[in-house]
């Protein structure tokens, strides 16, 4: 191991310096351009340094008034931060820790539900609420088929379960553009039933949906969530299949003759074995999901999640929904780089091979 | 704690594969059986089909009057141990033991009581807070032993549990298992490809060839009267040399054996106390010398002079209380059938032969010396169905 000479090491860092700034830089930029005054935006030689800062643009995209003190809106998100992180440090420290992770969940979703009682916001706010029910479902539902699916295809030898996973591997080499258009016109197939039928129109007598008074798909976020599920599975399938693979057979067996049903094997052993791969595999569904431009302007014409949202703002040249987009862009990341700092040990383990090796 | 019995168990894989032929064998209570075999022989297949982790093709599996053949493995009151351990590598040592009796919703205070008495039992009670991967090997395959010992089951079933373990470590953990299993009483199924193990730990020792019982028997009987030429090569260490020789009547009652060029005089007693081999006269048979039965003549210069060999050593390993010996006897070596073992058939006619002399010899490498064979010893078998030639 001797062998690392300081060139060789200087090299490698300067190399990771130039990738650093190389995908940084289009962040801080926008970053940049999300606090000017569109004066400085605008202006011929670009404003660099030593400009005027706003939070204008931020508030502009977010909330329905112009006056407001959008410190006081950073406080909220700080104090939201700080009382989900505390509660994550005690979730650590305990046995059990998903009592804690749920009353986590439960801030966020009092937080965001409080958000636009306390301040006016814009129609965007709904598209936020849009991005993380989608977000989530696609999470939970692909998830769910991924682990079982990948679990059976792992244990489970036989031709017909090489042929699905090499159907799925062509679904996943297909161009996701290919299926836009079939998925819109299978949805609005449906939704024409409905509405010639009159089934769109019945009134359920125990499934009742608040806020909905027709049945319908085309411009629901179920829409969006079937077709990304569907679009993501073969990649949950795949991934959960070659962690499964790693696990050693010996471990269920051990198990079912500790008393164990092959369910309870699943459950109890495997899954807690399989936490790694289950965050490594959730974020990169989350990302997929949360980022998806083309779906859902397709699927969705009025329902949008922020992706097209902010597309709808880069539209036209005009220089203040240029500020007010690189605020929405900033505020749409960071989200995501908190999840990714949060989770980034699990996600290198779980991309690394041999995760699950005892 | 019951009897065991294993009535004409068959396994066929879907490809045809028949892994395990008519394997017949009854435990008594508390009896402390060893499978033995080569790698590939179908023992871990007649295991797995005792804990209900592979079908039972044909046959049936009794423990006590139950029959178990299609009761799912949680239901067979069966505790395994397996070759890897297979320990929860997220739950500590505590937790992989209790780990049973959770699963039988045995009252929080009762479990960690039992799980205490087991891990004192097993040397454990430091460790009951660790996680696996903090575990040396030995500590490791204690915590799986625990696991099976904790919920007292009708059975153990133990697969290769000592081979990933160093030679020294195998050595105690296969005396410490003998005593946890006398002192608990348990009838246990225990699987090795190691036949020290075997011979050491079983209280009778199934040999098992291709998925084909060969014997079933005490370790010694297995040692002494090995019913066939496999039995014969693959109990001890080093094997049995085996050779084609004949047996050629002599004046005075007498009879020699001829084995390539040397000739064996062998008392008539040999002869009578095995009376199948009166037809064997003048025929071709099989020829088995145990290591011990060899000598150095220069050690022991009484032994009759009619009754020895002579080669040259090849290879000379002194192990302190004896010294092997390794030399080419000009006879035709016989294939045991042990895929495991090396391929010592030497040249064509010149069969590889181990002698086990004591540490008084003086023999070096390349030396012609004379060999003393004990002819009272001999094991005799036929040529063509490799049977031992006894009755």
């Amino acid at each position: 191991m001797k062998r690392t000479t300081f060139l060789s090491r200087f090299g490698l860092h300067a190399t990771l310096a130039v990738l650093v700034v190389w995908s940084v830089l289009p962040f801080l930029w926008t970053f940049q351009t999300s606090i000017k005054f569109t004066r400085d935006v605008a202006a011929k030689e670009p404003v660099l340094w030593g400009y005027e800062t706003t939070a204008n643009a931020y508030r502009a995209f977010w909330l329905d008034a112009d006056d407001v003190n959008m410190w006081s809106v950073l406080l909220y998100i700080a104090v939201v931060a700080v009382i989900c992180i505390a509660l994550g440090q005690i979730g650590r420290r305990m046995r059990h820790g998903w009592p804690w992770f749920a009353s986590v969940a439960l801030v966020i979703f009092a937080a965001l539900w409080r958000f636009p009682k306390i301040w006016e916001a814009n129609d965007e706010y709904d598209f936020l609420i849009n991005s993380i029910v989608v977000t989530v479902l696609t999470m939970i539902i692909s998830l769910s088929i991924g682990l079982l699916a990948g679990y059976g295809l792992a244990r489970y030898t036989g031709i017909s379960g090489a042929v699905i996973l090499i159907i799925a591997l062509g679904f996943r080499a297909l161009p996701r553009t290919a299926f836009v258009l079939p998925y819109f016109f299978g949805a609005k197939e449906i939704d024409d039933w409905l509405t010639r039928t009159g089934v769109g129109s019945w009134n359920f007598p125990i499934i009742d949906f608040p806020g909905i008074d027709t049945l319908q798909i085309l411009d629901t976020r179920l829409a969006i969530v079937l077709a990304l599920v569907a679009v993501n599975q073969p990649f949950t399938i795949w991934m959960f299949r070659s962690f499964f693979m790693e696990v050693p057979k010996e471990i269920e067996e051990a198990a079912m003759m500790d008393g164990a049903t092959r369910l309870q094997a699943f459950r109890k052993v495997i899954i807690p074995m399989m936490w790694p791969a289950i965050i490594a595999t959730g974020l990169f569904t989350m990302l997929l999901a949360y980022n998806e431009y083309l779906f859902v302007r397709v699927l969705a014409p009025t329902e949008w999640t922020l992706p097209v949202a902010i597309v709808s703002l880069t539209g036209g040249e005009s220089s203040r929904t240029i500020t007010e987009a690189a605020a929405a862009s900033v505020s749409i990341t960071l989200p995501i780089v908190v999840v990714i700092i949060l989770f980034q040990k699990h996600l290198v383990k779980g991309l690394g091979a041999g995760a699950v090796k005892g | 704690m019951s009897t065991v019995t294993l009535d004409k168990l068959t396994k066929v894989y879907p490809n045809g594969f028949q892994a395990i032929t008519d394997l017949s064998l009854t435990l008594s209570e508390g009896e402390f059986l060893v499978l033995v075999g080569p790698s590939g022989c179908g023992k871990s297949t007649a295991l797995r089909m005792i804990a209900g982790l592979e079908d039972i093709s044909s046959g049936d599996l009794y423990v006590g009057d139950r029959r178990l053949n299609d009761v799912p493995p949680k239901d067979r009151d069966i505790a395994m141990v397996f070759q890897s351990y297979a320990l929860y590598p997220q739950m500590t040592v505590a937790e992989n033991i209790g780990f049973p009796l959770k699963l039988r919703k045995v009252a929080k205070k009762d479990r960690l009581q039992q799980v205490e008495q087991a891990a004192q039992v097993l040397e454990l009670t430091e460790q009951l807070g660790s996680k696996p991967s903090m575990l040396s090997g030995g500590q490791r395959q204690r915590v799986a032993m625990g696991r099976a010992i904790v919920r007292k089951p009708a059975l153990f079933l133990m697969d290769e549990p000592l081979s990933n373990l160093d030679a020294k470590l195998r050595v105690q953990m296969r005396a410490d298992i003998a005593a946890i299993q006398s002192d608990l009483g348990v009838t246990t199924f225990y699987v090795t490809h190691d036949q020290v193990e075997a011979m050491t730990m079983g209280e009778r020792v199934a040999v098992i060839k291709d998925g084909v019982l060969q014997q079933v028997a005490p370790p010694e009987e297995l040692y002494d009267h090995p019913d066939n030429v496999f039995v014969a090569a693959f109990i001890g260490s080093p094997s049995m040399n085996l050779y084609e020789a004949a047996l050629s009547a002599a004046s005075g009652g007498e009879y020699h054996l001829r084995l390539g060029d040397h000739r064996l005089a062998v008392s008539p007693s040999v002869v009578h106390t095995r009376p199948g081999l009166a037809q064997y006269v003048d025929k071709p048979l099989v020829v088995g010398i145990r290591p011990e039965d060899l000598e150095d003549a220069a050690v022991a210069p009484d032994h009759p002079s009619d009754q020895r060999i002579s080669s040259k050593i090849e290879v000379r390993e002194a192990l302190g209380a004896e010294t092997l010996m390794h030399f080419n006897i000009a006879a035709p070596t016989v294939d045991s059938g042990d895929p495991d073992a090396l391929d010592e058939l030497g040249e064509e006619d010149t069969g590889r032969c181990t002698a086990r002399f004591s540490a008084a010899t003086r023999a070096r490498v390349g030396d012609h010396i004379e060999i003393n064979v004990n002819t009272d010893h001999l094991h005799f078998f036929d040529p063509s169905t490799h049977k031992a030639i006894r009755s």
